[in-house]
């Protein structure tokens, strides 16, 4: 009874006055939304973290393709110049098979986990449980085939 | 406010005091029992919440954590419980959404401790030295406090077309007979129809952090992928070459933590790879066992 008394007036409204013709994250933008924190509060786990070390290992692979391929192209000696440069310095047997185990790991790593990849875009191993055990089992064939490249 | 005090203290009392009889019954010592004070002095168990705040109305303010103490002796098991207490009893400006409090509705998902997860369906750990941490859905435009913009993906739900599809639907007799499909086709749906679309795999995935707007994401993806390998659905390969550009389905990497969070135990991730099957050649829709459309002849 007592809305019947109230005063209220109406007017029609098109519906392109009351949208704004703007993108959802123009929107979010024009009301000053913050994004809520992401990688910094997400439990490291070992499905995003193999997939960044595959990441990163990719990079070191790739820049370590071009650093030779310029490297060739830019320094006044050829490779073997560097290698006896290397064996100059005298360093012991460990050190230099540790050396050569850092440079060989993101290749050991890369190849294990791009098989689990492949393997993967097949269809298979892609239950949670079958992600661990092939995650675990990548790692250490990655840690593998790094030493049969170091001792060569 | 008296009111409502001293009737959740009246309510609280009542229940103690039913419950101590009820024991004293099963025990068969009602008398002991009825003389003796109840038995309620056990150490408060307190737990401290730290929960992500930020509220637009006040204006320059930062978002920041609120560390609230909930004694775990006096809170149901879940998180939401927790969340609900500290809304009723100690700070009514917390705003978070809820609905079925039972995993079915995917209102309340929110980062818990690190992971995505549904409030409802989530324990408390009661290790109490260690708080709990509660965020909304990561890389989320936040509304208030735990509380995301779920338009954006909503959107893309809505572009996947996620309805059945048929190519003659103008000959068959739509709402008067059943489309037929065999067990086994039908099977092919089961870990696919049961997602509740509340987000926590799309937004634990880095992918789609960094590709909101042109990724569409796991849930989003595992639905695609429920409509495409439905076998009453004849739109399959309108449905497949929409998402053949680089950025719908391809930006998808197998990080996999989408499935390591779904909380209804379901796997985008696999749903994903056979979309990728799908596309690339590699496999291809089967035919119907059944004629779908032969009670309507």
């Amino acid at each position: 009874m007592a809305s019947a008394s109230r005063p209220v007036s109406m007017k029609v409204v098109s519906v392109a006055e009351t949208q704004k013709d703007e993108s959802f994250f123009e929107k979010n933008e024009r009301l000053g939304r913050k994004l809520s924190p992401h990688l910094t509060i997400y439990q490291p786990q070992l499905t995003s973290m193999l997939s960044i070390c595959h990441r990163g290992t990719g990079l070191a692979l790739g820049v370590g393709v071009w650093g030779l391929g310029l490297g060739a192209l830019i320094s006044s000696h050829d490779i073997s110049h560097y290698v006896t440069m290397v064996e100059g310095l005298q360093l012991s047997g460990a050190t230099l098979t540790a050396l050569k185990f850092i440079i060989a790991y993101p290749a050991g790593y890369h190849t294990a986990n791009g098989i689990r990849h492949l393997l993967w875009d097949t269809g298979r191993f892609l239950k949670i449980k079958e992600v661990y055990s092939t995650g675990y089992a990548m790692v250490a064939t990655s840690f593998v085939l790094s030493a049969i490249l170091a001792l060569l | 406010m008296l009111a409502i005090e001293s009737r959740q203290i009246l309510s609280r009392v009542g229940s103690l005091v039913a419950r101590n009889q009820l024991r004293a019954i099963s025990n068969g010592t009602a008398q002991l029992q009825q003389q003796a004070q109840p038995k309620e002095d056990q150490e408060p168990q307190i737990k401290k919440f730290e929960i992500y705040r930020w509220n637009p109305d006040n204006a320059g303010e930062k978002p920041y954590m609120q560390t609230y103490e909930v004694d775990l002796r006096e809170c149901g098991p879940m998180v939401l419980d927790a969340l609900i207490k500290i809304k009723n009893e100690m700070d009514p400006t917390l705003t978070f959404r809820r609905s079925c409090r039972e995993g079915i509705c995917g209102s309340c998902a929110m980062n818990i401790g690190g992971t995505n997860t549904l409030a409802c369906i989530s324990k408390i750990d009661i290790n109490t030295s260690k708080s709990l941490k509660v965020y909304p859905l990561p890389h989320m435009y936040v509304v208030r406090d735990l509380v995301p913009d779920m338009n954006n993906f909503y959107e893309q739900y809505r572009n996947i077309q996620p309805w059945l599809q048929r190519k003659n639907e103008a000959g068959e007799k739509k709402g008067k007979a059943q489309y037929l499909q065999s067990v086994e086709d039908r099977s092919k749906l089961d870990g696919l129809y049961e997602c509740i679309l509340c987000a926590c795999c799309s937004t634990s995935c880095p992918s789609y952090w960094w590709n909101a707007e042109k990724y569409l994401g796991p849930a989003v993806l595992m639905q695609a992928y429920r409509w495409i390998i439905d076998s009453r659905d004849e739109n399959s390969a309108e449905r497949l070459s929409k998402l053949k550009d680089p950025f719908s389905v391809y930006r998808c990497h197998t990080i996999m933590n989408c499935t390591r969070t779904c909380p209804k135990g379901l796997n985008p991730g696999r749903a994903i790879a056979e979309i990728k099957k799908l596309l690339s050649g590699l496999a291809s829709k089967p035919a119907p066992k059944l004629e779908t459309a032969a009670l309507h002849k």
